[in-house]
């Protein structure tokens, strides 16, 4: 709903300056034309006092009408010493249209017309900025459009349509073939596919049945589901998306600070160089009217405009095409930082690997029946969340349990529990060591899972090892491809992971990926990205993990990007966030990131080179007003276009 | 906590760095982040402070409030 509202306060701004613009040229040019036509054809239209007259009647509606708003925030900035850039153009405007009254009375030239002339090319120039804002936000605001208007609910048997913001949460809501997922769900009835392009980028349709979970704004294809509402409004995946990225336009960029405490001190700054310029010139006897002109010349072309507006701009470009990308910017200080980093550490889990694990062996001590190690092993492992533990669930597929006592996760080492007396504990080599458990007589078989890249969980009754299940978790498609791209940049990778050393060097040597640090404790993966940062003086280092479990990693790394966990973006950590879950993205954050930084570095530099270069001329008396005013003009438009330009760039 | 102030007439640097100036004054914030192109400020504070405290600081700078989320 407010998002709306945005969107109609932007598409007001350019209409509104697009009238004033209309109107204020179609006086100006007249006025123009009176003020030069003479002079080139050698003939007096009208008497000198008459003309000033006529001037300053057709130059009020363009200073003092179009220019009203300006002119109030202009100088509201006076009387509460809070300046603006506004401040500028209004003194400007009005000192040169008083000339005009004071020509009647004194002997100074009549600068009014001038005055309109200034006004006009202002308000082009405010014109094209703000269309130019509005592009640049284009792709933000077609994900606001991604939501849903309608959702069809069924309330007391009966099918009825109602607006979005009616949809309450267990609603049950049905959706035909080829529409739009109304709001985040589970499906409760049906069987279909559905198209989640738009938000995590996944290209090919996704099969959903009952028990599934579906993303407000997802397109259904061809069969029909029914759906129980779980999230709505701004708790739905999509509006977290949107908040993520009005909160990174917000966010500052190291760079812009500078740009911003610059900006701060330039307003007071100009209006006393201006009335400097002016008693100068006077002093130096140049005469009232060049003293006036140039004073003015020097308000005009003063404006930091372009300078507030470079680094916002660049940065809502950026941050639009991240978003149609599935990498979510969430700190605006990244994209600067991202320059530095030359260290990158992946966690192994659902990073680099698909992070579904599947079982693929399972050897039994002598004496064990197979059976009673899977039996005894999923009744342990259904009590855990883990991956691994699922994997375990999974390949059993029984129908029934044995119940457990006495259960215990043990973190980053196994489970522990009680079945029917008996002690049994399943986990990696750290937890037989530790409890003193010898495997000895598996050990060959261990070693060879690990050597082939799986996991093995170790299976022990009392203080014997009663088998080992080996469990495997397949690189994803393209995370060889991602490395390739990062080592060909000359980036440092890393793996870190909880799992052992044969697993992990195995996955890192099918990636590419030559330095491994294995076996580490998750409230321990922190801590090592401490120490490479130490390395050398200082190495800045970007950490790519799971959003939520990884959070301290992420948090101390100095780059932290997020491999999107799905449905969770909102308590997830990172700088960066990506929704699609591939590594793919690092690349491309990397490359947005500096394309993204060195535009602002452009826009910074074009911002401020028409200043510098002109202040000088028009405190020396070279730059007449008009003049001033289209170069200013001119530095704004060139920040905004350079800005959209970005565009153009392959990500 | 956070808040999220709309903000209309800001539509330069100056604009907005004075409204930050004129926010940061108000006891209880802690950061400040305005962005001209959603003409929204975005607060954290440690206080539940009240729309009118933050309304009169918006125009003090000169702008007028639209909405406060």
């Amino acid at each position: 709903m407010d998002k709306n509202k945005d969107k109609s306060i932007e598409d007001n701004e350019a209409k509104t300056w697009r009238k004033k613009l209309v109107i204020a040229w179609a006086i100006t040019i007249p006025i123009i034309l009176l003020m030069y036509l003479p002079v080139i054809l050698g003939v007096m239209f009208f008497e000198e006092r008459v003309m000033t007259i006529i001037l300053l009647v057709v130059a009020f509606p363009v200073i003092f009408i179009l220019g009203f708003s300006t002119l109030r925030s202009g100088f509201r900035g006076f009387v509460t010493f809070y300046f603006n850039m506004d401040s500028l153009i209004a003194l400007g405007t009005v000192v040169a249209y008083l000339t005009g009254l004071g020509s009647l009375f004194f002997q100074i030239q009549n600068y009014s017309g001038i005055s309109a002339m200034i006004m006009a090319i202002f308000i082009t120039g405010k014109y094209i900025e703000s269309k130019a804002r509005g592009r640049a936000g284009q792709e933000i605001r077609k994900l606001l459009e991604l939501g849903a208007k309608n959702a069809r609910v069924l309330r007391d048997g009966k099918e009825i349509e109602i607006p979005i913001s009616e949809v309450k949460i267990n609603d049950i809501l049905i959706v035909k073939p080829g529409e739009k997922i109304p709001t985040d769900g589970v499906i409760t009835k049906g069987e279909s596919s559905v198209d989640e392009s738009m938000i995590t980028g996944e290209s090919l349709p996704v099969d959903k049945t009952k028990g599934d979970n579906v993303i407000g704004a997802t397109i259904n294809q061809d069969g029909i589901l029914y759906m129980k509402t779980t999230k709505v409004g701004a708790d739905t995946f999509l509006s977290h998306i949107i908040e993520l990225v009005e909160e990174a336009q917000g966010s500052k960029v190291p760079i812009q600070k500078l740009a911003d405490k610059i900006t701060n001190i330039f307003v007071p700054s100009v209006l006393t160089l201006s009335v400097l310029t002016f008693i100068g010139w006077l002093a130096f006897g140049g005469g009232v009217n060049h003293a006036i002109s140039n004073a003015i010349a020097v308000l005009v072309i003063s404006c930091p405009c372009a300078l507030g507006l470079a680094t916002p701009i660049a940065l809502t470009v950026g941050s639009g095409m991240g978003a149609k990308r599935g990498i979510l910017i969430r700190k605006g200080e990244a994209i600067q930082t991202m320059k530095d980093v030359k260290v990158i550490m992946f966690d192994k889990t659902g990073t680099i690997t698909k992070g579904k694990p599947e079982v693929t062996d399972v050897e039994t001590a002598k004496g064990i029946k197979e059976k009673d190690l899977i039996q005894i092993s999923a009744s342990l492992e259904k009590l855990s969340e883990h991956p691994l533990s699922k994997a375990i669930v999974n390949y059993a597929n029984l129908k029934s349990y044995k119940s457990v006592k006495k259960f215990k996760i043990l973190r980053g080492r196994g489970i522990e529990g009680n079945i029917l007396g008996k002690d049994y504990l399943i986990g990696n080599r750290r937890l037989m060591q530790e409890k003193k458990i010898d495997f000895k007589i598996l050990e060959d078989k261990i070693e060879k899972y690990e050597g082939d890249g799986k996991t093995t969980m170790i299976v022990s009754s009392g203080k014997k090892v009663i088998g080992v299940i080996a469990v495997a978790d397949s690189v994803k498609e393209d995370s060889q491809r991602a490395l390739k791209y990062l080592h060909s940049k000359g980036y440092y990778t890393i793996m870190i992971t909880g799992d052992n050393e044969k697993t992990a060097n195995a996955i890192a040597s099918q990636v590419g990926i030559k330095k491994v640090i294995a076996n580490v404790l998750p409230e321990d993966k922190s801590e090592k990205v401490k120490e490479i940062q130490s390395k050398r003086g200082g190495t800045y280092v970007a950490f790519v993990g799971d959003g939520i479990n990884d959070a301290p990693a992420l948090k101390q790394a100095n780059v932290g990007i997020a491999m999107g966990t799905g449905t969770d973006i909102a308590i997830e950590s990172g700088d960066i966030v990506l929704t699609k879950g591939s590594l793919i993205g690092v690349c491309q954050s990397i490359e947005l990131s500096k394309a993204t930084f060195s535009k602002i570095k452009q826009n910074l530099f074009w911002a401020f080179a028409y200043n510098l270069v002109a202040i000088p001329l028009a405190v020396g008396g070279v730059l007449h007003p008009v003049f001033a005013e289209i170069a200013m003009a001119l530095s704004s438009i060139t920040v905004v276009t350079n800005a959209n330009l970005l565009r153009r760039k392959k990500i | 906590m956070k808040k999220k102030i709309t903000i209309d007439g800001m539509h330069c640097a100056s604009c907005s760095s004075n409204v930050e100036r004129s926010l940061r004054k108000v006891p209880g914030i802690k950061e400040v982040s305005i962005s001209l192109m959603t003409k929204k400020a975005i607060i954290e504070t440690d206080r539940e402070i009240p729309e009118a405290e933050l309304k009169n600081a918006v125009a003090r700078a000169g702008y007028k409030t639209i909405s406060i989320e």
